[in-house]
């Protein structure tokens, strides 16, 4: 397979050309891109910055959606030839199995519809129109919502179509965008705006994706310089790298580590329906093959219900040894099997030790992994579909054991009777969590979700505040 | 039963690790082991037979389950009473704390002696010379629990014509009588056997350049080097490292042998520098191997399913040390490597990395929740 050219800049810009190659590990891809100097760079920044204050600012808000949303649509459709290459190369950028890659296109591209991203610009802003002009606010106030000028977005590699999300947010606000993705997550924003130049090359002038290795260049310092606003999706060590060289001035939206969980109270685990729960929270492990913010890394099972905390985790391995015929894991970095090994080693050992522990894994077919710690505790998975399950007399104990994670605490998905719900809502808000749904939802937050607390839209935008 | 065990072992490897052991000596000795540990460790047999292994019916010592050297900080696996040891070492200690740090629990220490000596004497004194040496790492009394402490408090006393700790209490070199000692042989004409952490080098290294000190070591001075830097010092590149210390010290490369220990594991592996009586120009760091003594073997296994992968192809090192009789032989590090030869390289520790996807290790996690703080 050739190597994927990671680029897509309007048409008017000119480079050098030159370009280097990089692999993408464990997948096994390769992708060319681009060797920007600083001159280029700030070049390209303000071409895109032009387009964006010339045709975002005239477009209105609803017909940025309908542009915006039938490209988005091209990736619902297995004919469409966008959706086709995409399906041809997220396997080996990414390290996704080929039925991995297709779920979760199917998963992320069903936010990008013009239906989806309606619902998400009405969540955040109830008079959408603010968008376009001056609006009437709170007691004769009038308000404006404008968003950044240039917005330089930096994406992670692990999920694919999460850059596209974040370049969708951003030009729904009409800020120029460049976006510089993860290397795992490249095809989709490049073929994205393939598919904007196609619907609407007038828009499609304020978007630029370019891939390069991250971290150093002239193009990055002079980016930083250009932007006014940051939005990083990363690791903790990226977000600070690229927070501690962003200009005091510019506006600085950081998706950082997140972890997630789930709880499973007594009453759901009642014959079929523990099994179906047990079903849900197999998948929410496997997909994305666990490397998603809201994949879960350990389940609380509460003891006293009609099954025990133990059953209930070996229906968990049945049905992760199921999921994997039907959606098999990605490759493995050889450091990530080998933590695998060190994992269900010391895993077998504690067990043959201690009564109450257990693990159950797929051997050298398959790296799911269950392991049965009892009591409440908390240790972050090694991801790749390993998850611990710790039996808990109460679910309370288990937001006592999650306090050390708290910053990072992400998605809590909650398995319970719907009396105890309201109650236990509470509780996990308290204990940090930005999300609270079901084990089946897991994977899939609405694309109008709180993203890590805040509104995903509504931290992009500067209010403008007209007084009468 | 493991006094015996030890004592066969210790005239087993009394013999030097130029006597050859053939395979099915091995083998042997393995399968021994393996049904002493398999007897007397009830958590390793419940795990044997977990994997489907019994002595009885083992084909070969390559099906001895190895124990993953995370479990060491788990477990006490001992073959035997657990509390009825001669040392225990750890591994040093990390960000996860005290309680997080690996354990060795030693039934036999003349065992350890007896394992240990035959390979150092091979691989850093194979001219059978009585050199008056010097430790950059603290001794046993400061540090108890450290099995590379204990190892250089042996060599002091059996191998070397006496010993000197250059380590204050805190683990801070004592630059004057390091000077001094240096610059003492270097005077007297008496080469010196120099036992080190890499890191603690380095440090030594940067203390010599801002003091501008400089000495020409005699002929036939020597140096261990042992470790990572491990964000203890800043990182050197080995070939950088190694003409640093041939500038500032005069030893040359050829005598200047890492080895590669682990506290799960009572036996040694050297880089057979010395022993092979290489040229300097053929001592570079990129050309060299790890070997290890006739009673350990090494294997490379595929990490996704630990099945041995052909001879060349880089992945997970598992070893089998008759040294450790007294808790589990079969270990399988966090290391990766190739064979090479008769030995290994290793290329780098796999696991306890940063995974990919929205995740974060451990370290991280206590370094963001003392951010918070």
């Amino acid at each position: 397979m050739t190597a994927f050219r990671a680029w897509s800049f309007p048409e008017s810009f000119s480079w050098s050309g030159r370009t280097a190659e990089v692999r993408c590990e464990p997948g096994g891809g390769r992708i060319a891109h681009p060797l920007l100097d600083g001159n280029e760079a700030r070049a390209l920044a303000g071409r895109i910055r032009t387009a964006g204050e010339e045709v975002l600012a005239r477009y209105p808000v609803a017909r940025i959606v309908r542009v915006l949303g039938r490209v988005g649509e091209r990736f619902l459709d297995p004919g469409d030839r966008l959706a086709r290459e995409a399906l041809d190369r997220l396997p080996h950028a990414v390290g996704l199995s080929a039925a991995m890659a297709e779920r979760v296109l199917e998963g992320m591209a069903r936010d990008w519809t013009v239906g989806r991203l309606r619902s998400l610009v009405e969540a955040e802003f109830p008079d959408p129109a603010v968008l376009d002009e001056f609006r009437p606010g709170h007691r004769g106030t009038r308000i404006r919502a404008l968003g950044p000028r240039l917005g330089l977005h930096v994406s992670a590699g692990t999920v694919p179509g999460v850059s596209v999300t974040s370049l969708l947010r951003g030009l729904l606000v009409k800020s120029a965008v460049l976006l510089k993705p993860g290397r795992g997550d490249a095809v989709l924003p490049v073929l994205y705006a393939r598919g904007l130049r196609e619907e609407d090359p007038e828009l499609a002038g304020a978007l630029a994706v370019v891939y390069w290795p991250g971290g150093a260049g002239e193009a990055e310092e002079a980016l930083l310089e250009e932007a006014d606003a940051v939005v990083v999706h990363g690791g903790n060590d990226a977000v600070r790298r690229l927070r501690d060289r962003t200009p005091v001035t510019a506006r600085f939206v950081a998706y950082r580590h997140r972890l997630s969980v789930g709880l499973v109270g007594r009453g759901a685990l009642d014959g079929e329906r523990g099994a179906g729960v047990a079903d849900a929270a197999a998948r929410a492990v496997a997909i994305f093959d666990q490397r998603g913010c809201v994949s879960p890394h350990a389940f609380f099972v509460e003891r006293g219900g009609q099954a025990s905390a133990r059953e209930w985790a070996r229906t968990l391995a049945r049905s992760l040894k199921r999921i994997e015929e039907a959606l098999p894991s990605g490759p493995l970095l050889p450091e990530e099997a080998a933590e695998i090994q060190q994992v269900r080693g010391t895993a077998e050992l504690e067990a043959a030790a201690e009564p109450g522990r257990e693990v159950h894994h797929g051997g050298g077919d398959a790296p799911w992994t269950v392991v049965v710690e009892p009591g409440a505790g908390f240790t972050p998975s090694c991801l790749g579909r390993v998850v611990r399950v710790h039996p808990v007399d109460r679910l309370e104990e288990a937001l006592e054991a999650l306090r050390p994670v708290r910053p990072h605490l992400q998605t809590v998905a909650l398995a319970c009777v719907d009396e105890r719900r309201g109650k236990l809502a509470e509780a996990i808000a308290r204990a940090g969590a930005a999300r609270i749904c079901a084990l089946e939802d897991a994977p899939w937050p609405p694309a109008w979700w709180h993203h890590d607390g805040s509104g995903a839209l509504r931290s992009l935008v500067r209010w403008v505040d007209l007084e009468p | 039963m493991f006094d015996e065990l030890a004592g066969d072992l210790i005239e087993l490897f009394g013999r030097g690790v130029d006597a050859p052991l053939p395979d099915d000596e091995f083998d042997a000795w393995a399968r021994r082991v393996f049904g002493f540990q398999f007897r007397s460790n009830p958590v390793y047999r419940r795990f044997c037979v977990g994997r489907g292994v019994e002595p009885d019916r083992l084909e070969s010592w390559m099906e001895i389950p190895a124990v993953p050297t995370r479990a060491f900080k788990r477990l006490p696996l001992v073959s035997g009473d657990p509390d009825r040891v001669e040392a225990v070492f750890r591994t040093s200690g990390t960000s996860l704390g005290p309680g997080k740090r690996g354990e060795h629990r030693v039934r036999s220490l003349a065992l350890y002696r007896a394992s240990l000596l035959p390979s150092f004497r091979a691989h850093l004194l194979p001219d059978d010379a009585r050199l008056p040496a010097l430790s950059l790492v603290p001794s046993p009394e400061a540090v108890p629990d450290s099995s590379l402490s204990r190892m250089i408090g042996v060599v002091f006393d059996e191998l070397a014509d006496g010993g000197e700790w250059v380590l204050d209490p805190e683990g801070g070199i004592r630059e004057d009588a390091l000077r001094g000692a240096l610059a003492e042989a270097e005077a007297e004409g008496r080469p010196l056997l120099i036992l080190s952490t890499a890191f603690a080098l380095v440090h030594w290294i940067d203390a010599m350049d801002r003091e501008g000190w400089r000495f020409r070591l005699p002929e036939g001075s020597r140096i261990m080097e042992t470790g990572g830097f491990k964000g203890r010092s800043r990182t050197l590149e080995r070939g950088a490292f190694y003409r640093a210390l041939e500038e500032r010290l005069g030893v040359p490369a050829h005598r200047i042998v890492n080895e590669y220990g682990m506290t799960e594991l009572l036996s040694q592996f050297y880089e057979p520098v010395m022993r092979e009586g290489r040229s300097p120009a053929d001592a570079v760091p990129s050309d060299r191997r790890h070997v290890a003594p006739p009673w350990v073997r090494t294997r490379v296994l595929d990490p996704g399913d630990l099945s041995e992968l052909p001879p060349g192809e880089p992945g997970l090192l598992s070893h089998l040390d008759l040294a450790n009789a007294g808790s589990v032989a079969a270990v399988l590090t966090e290391d990766m490597g190739v064979e090479v030869g008769e030995g290994f390289r290793v290329l780098g520790r796999a696991a306890g990395a940063e995974p990919r996807g929205c995740s974060l290790a451990m370290d991280e996690l206590l370094g963001a929740a003392e951010e918070g703080r």
